[in-house]
């Protein structure tokens, strides 16, 4: 013990202050009060109310099941405000004084933008190597379309490599029982999602504007702000959940397993699945479908904790049954992507036939403009008006518009919280230079979809014969059991 | 120089508790020392300033509570202070704490109405530590670190007077308010002062009296320079005594013993 002193050094300096005190009290003289020998960043200098462009920090609640902060690492630069608030409109978007809960769609925006580290991700890495450990669990992983365009970046990799064999190599050298592809699940999610909007275009006009709702930012985002507008949600599942509730029916009973004794592991772009995996609404017969979700960064993590290097690691292709994807399924990871696929098999599930060459290639839904609109000449359905939005301050403003008319001019709208779509996730590596990334991921990924053998959703072959083993087909009862959710209105939580 | 809480605006995200922490060069890793039932942590030596979390009936109403010393217009720990150690600054309304002066006594944490003064118990030469309202920052015309930190409106610093009468603009002007400026006459009023749309007593405010603490004290008090003085002149007495034993063994045993040096334990 370091803090020991002996008894005659302690006298002296009791006594030594105690002269020294008598003497400064004496003198009028009080030495330096205590405190103050820290520091503040300069924007708190002064009288503090003047206005400065950045100040402050997001609350994170205790209970957020996406963020945590770490307060030693907070420097109070207010980087987090400014992507709560300006890029995901969620920040200062509702009254004080509180009602029942610290709004936050859990985008983890605000991780990547924090420049000292303090907001993370609530880590899932030591729960998921625990599974890995126990014997008695199946533990399947899924791998989302954004992380295979952005892992490499963990391991020096240039931007925009392509590393899903690598990823498939790695996760079995780390253990994993079932490698299966998050992109499958992206295909399954089209033919639902496909023959849900064809089916509202025709017969359920009121739900039309048809919203889609892969990703669990916007939904939330949706039951906080817009809940008027959640029946016009698509109530398809996120491909996570729609991968998890089949591994857990359909794989299960194939392999022979117990349920409750499979694991469910995601690799994905996002901290919003995080939230999504714990939402009750998703449950199958009282079980989750997903248990655990990690980031790009935690793979990255837990890879290295188990000294696999992705640049030397055997490349491997996902298991079969729930791991063929096509180039719809895989560009899901981009603003656009979901649209893009989703048109393809409306196109088809209307005509009998596969679409032209240039909805293959449908360029006024790509790239980074904040929203971008299109019009799809679909036979026998007519012109579908199409618009694509990403980052959901940019929601927050095209909603209102549509709330100011009184009328929506798009039959179909695609909401992605992140600006970028999934492969700008709240997840997802961080870089030097995160424009130029995104750039290069989102090339990548629409080079994954030009080189894939198949284009459209309903070509892959494993989805056509899950329908016939399975599902029947798309809006069947089973379907709507595993695969289709429900949405709660969180108006309340924030609102009067 | 006053604070005026308003709780209503406060969103819980515990940047004022950050600004205080860097400020004062406080350990962000010590484990908190007081954990409440509900949760909420109490203020402790590296904690000058905490935010509690209330919730309403129905789980609405969701409150948080920044908690300090409340910097008293007649503070009891300074008049239970016999060696002056804590002191109210006229220019800044600040009650500071001045380490020099301190012998350890740790009164000023019984006298405390809000039992607000912590002591270091893991420090070698422990001092009392509590929320200073960053005195050498208002006495150069800054606002608190925790104010300047706060961008919510939840904290505002200036003149009592004009922060009172804003604070009574503020509820007259809105009926969720209650009526009642906690810390105007609160023990005889203090610089920091809190107006709520939730009753006090939900929010862990303590019910004190009027009257103030330091009306019981003030015989006590002209005792002091005396009492310190005959402290000040025993414990000198008591390191001559040990330097004189000291000096004689040294003497008698191997010069090299050097029992001034730290031992490994
Ligand atoms: S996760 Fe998103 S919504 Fe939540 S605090 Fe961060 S930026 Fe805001
Ligand atoms: S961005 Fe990070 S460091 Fe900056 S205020 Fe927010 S949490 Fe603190
Ligand atoms: S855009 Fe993708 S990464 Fe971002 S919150 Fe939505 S699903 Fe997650
Ligand atoms: S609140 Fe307590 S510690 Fe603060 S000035 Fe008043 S009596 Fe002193
Ligand atoms: S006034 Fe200064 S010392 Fe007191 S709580 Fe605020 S920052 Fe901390
Ligand atoms: S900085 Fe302001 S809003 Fe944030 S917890 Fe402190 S008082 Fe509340």
């Amino acid at each position: 013990m370091s803090n020991k002193m002996s008894r005659r050094k302690f006298l002296k300096v009791v006594a030594g202050s105690g002269v020294l005190g008598f003497g400064v009290m004496a003198s009028g003289c009080k030495g330096k009060p205590s405190g103050g020998d820290g520091w503040v960043s300069s924007q708190y200098e002064g009288k503090g109310d003047f206005p400065v462009n950045l100040k402050g920090r997001v609350a994170i609640s205790a209970t957020n099941p996406s963020i945590e902060r770490d307060d030693e690492k907070c420097i109070l630069c207010g980087q987090c405000v400014d992507a709560c608030k300006n890029v995901m409109g969620v920040y200062g978007n509702y009254p004080l004084p509180l009602k029942q809960e610290i709004a936050c769609v859990g985008c983890g925006q605000c991780v990547m933008q924090c420049p000292s580290g303090a907001i993370t991700e609530k880590s899932h890495v030591r729960k998921v190597l625990d599974a890995l450990d126990d014997d008695t669990k199946h533990v399947v992983v899924q791998t989302a379309p954004a992380t295979k365009v952005s892992l490499g970046e963990e391991f020096g990799m240039p931007q925009g490599t392509s590393v899903g064999k690598k990823m498939a190599g790695a996760l079995k050298a780390a253990g994993f029982d079932s490698v299966f592809d998050t992109c499958f699940a992206a295909d399954l999610t089209i033919m639902e999602e496909a023959s849900e909007f064809v089916h509202r275009l025709t017969k359920k006009k009121d739900e039309i504007p048809h919203l889609t709702s892969c990703c669990p930012g916007w939904v939330k985002y949706c039951e906080y702000f817009y809940p008027e507008l959640m029946h016009n949600l698509s109530t398809c599942k996120s491909p996570q959940n729609m991968l998890g509730a089949t591994i857990k029916s359909f794989y299960a009973d194939k392999m022979g397993i117990n349920p409750s004794n499979i694991v469910n592991v995601s690799i994905m772009p996002c901290t919003a699945k995080k939230f999504e995996v714990g939402r009750e609404e998703l449950e199958v017969d009282g079980q989750q479908d997903m248990d655990y979700v990690l980031t790009t960064r935690e793979l990255a993590v837990l890879l290295k904790h188990k000294g696999i290097d992705l640049n030397t690691v055997a490349e491997a292709e996902y298991d079969s049954v729930l791991g063929e994807s096509t180039g719809a399924g895989r560009i899901f990871g981009a603003t656009g992507g979901v649209t893009e696929a989703a048109v393809r098999t409306a196109y088809y599930l209307a005509t009998g036939s596969n679409p032209p060459a240039d909805l293959l290639d449908w360029k006024p839904i790509r790239g980074m403009q904040s929203v971008k609109e299109a019009v799809a000449s679909i036979p026998g359905v007519g012109a579908v008006n199409i618009a694509v939005c990403h980052g959901l301050e940019n929601a927050r403003q095209l909603l209102e518009g549509i709330k100011a008319t009184g009328s929506s001019k798009w039959q179909f709208i695609e909401f992605m919280a992140c600006p970028g779509g999934c492969i700008g996730g709240g997840g997802q590596p961080k870089s030097m230079d995160a424009v130029e990334a995104k750039k290069k991921r989102i090339e990548a990924i629409y080079k994954e979809d030009t080189g894939a053998a198949k284009r459209c959703s309903h070509d892959n072959a494993e989805i056509q014969s899950i329908y016939k083993d399975f599902f029947g087909k798309p809006l069947s009862e089973k379907a709507e059991k595993y695969l289709h959710t429900t949405f709660v209105n969180r108006h309340d939580r924030l609102f009067d | 120089m006053a604070v005026l809480v308003d709780i209503t605006k406060c969103i819980g995200c515990e940047g004022c508790t950050v600004a205080c922490k860097r400020y004062n060069n406080l350990n962000f890793k010590a484990k908190p020392r007081n954990v409440k039932d509900d949760g909420n942590v109490e203020l402790d030596d590296n904690r000058w300033t905490v935010i509690q979390e209330f919730h309403g009936e129905k789980n609405d109403k969701l409150r948080f509570v920044k908690k300090q010393c409340l910097h008293c217009k007649e503070p009891a720990c300074a008049s239970a202070c016999f060696s002056k150690a804590i002191q109210k600054d006229e220019k800044t309304g600040a009650v500071v704490y001045y380490p020099d002066l301190c012998v350890g006594c740790r009164y000023c944490l019984v006298a405390c109405p809000y039992s607000i003064p912590k002591y270091q118990w893991n420090e070698q030469f422990p001092q009392v530590s509590k929320c200073q309202m960053c005195s050498e920052r208002v006495s150069k015309g800054d606002a608190p670190a925790c104010v300047s930190a706060c961008t919510t409106g939840a904290l505002m610093s200036g003149d009592r007077d004009e922060l009172l009468k804003k604070a009574h603009e503020i509820i007259n002007s809105d009926s969720r308010y209650i009526n009642h400026v906690y810390g105007e006459h609160e023990v005889g009023g203090a610089e920091w002062l809190y107006i709520s749309d939730v009753p006090f007593e939900e929010l862990g405010f303590k019910d004190v009296s009027n009257v103030p603490v330091t009306s019981y004290t003030k015989s006590y008090l002209s005792k002091v320079p005396g009492l310190a003085a005959c402290w000040a002149l025993f414990l000198s007495g008591i390191a001559f005594y040990n330097y004189r034993v000291d000096k004689n063994r040294n003497q008698i045993h191997d010069p090299h013993d050097n029992d001034d040096q730290d031992k490994e334990g």
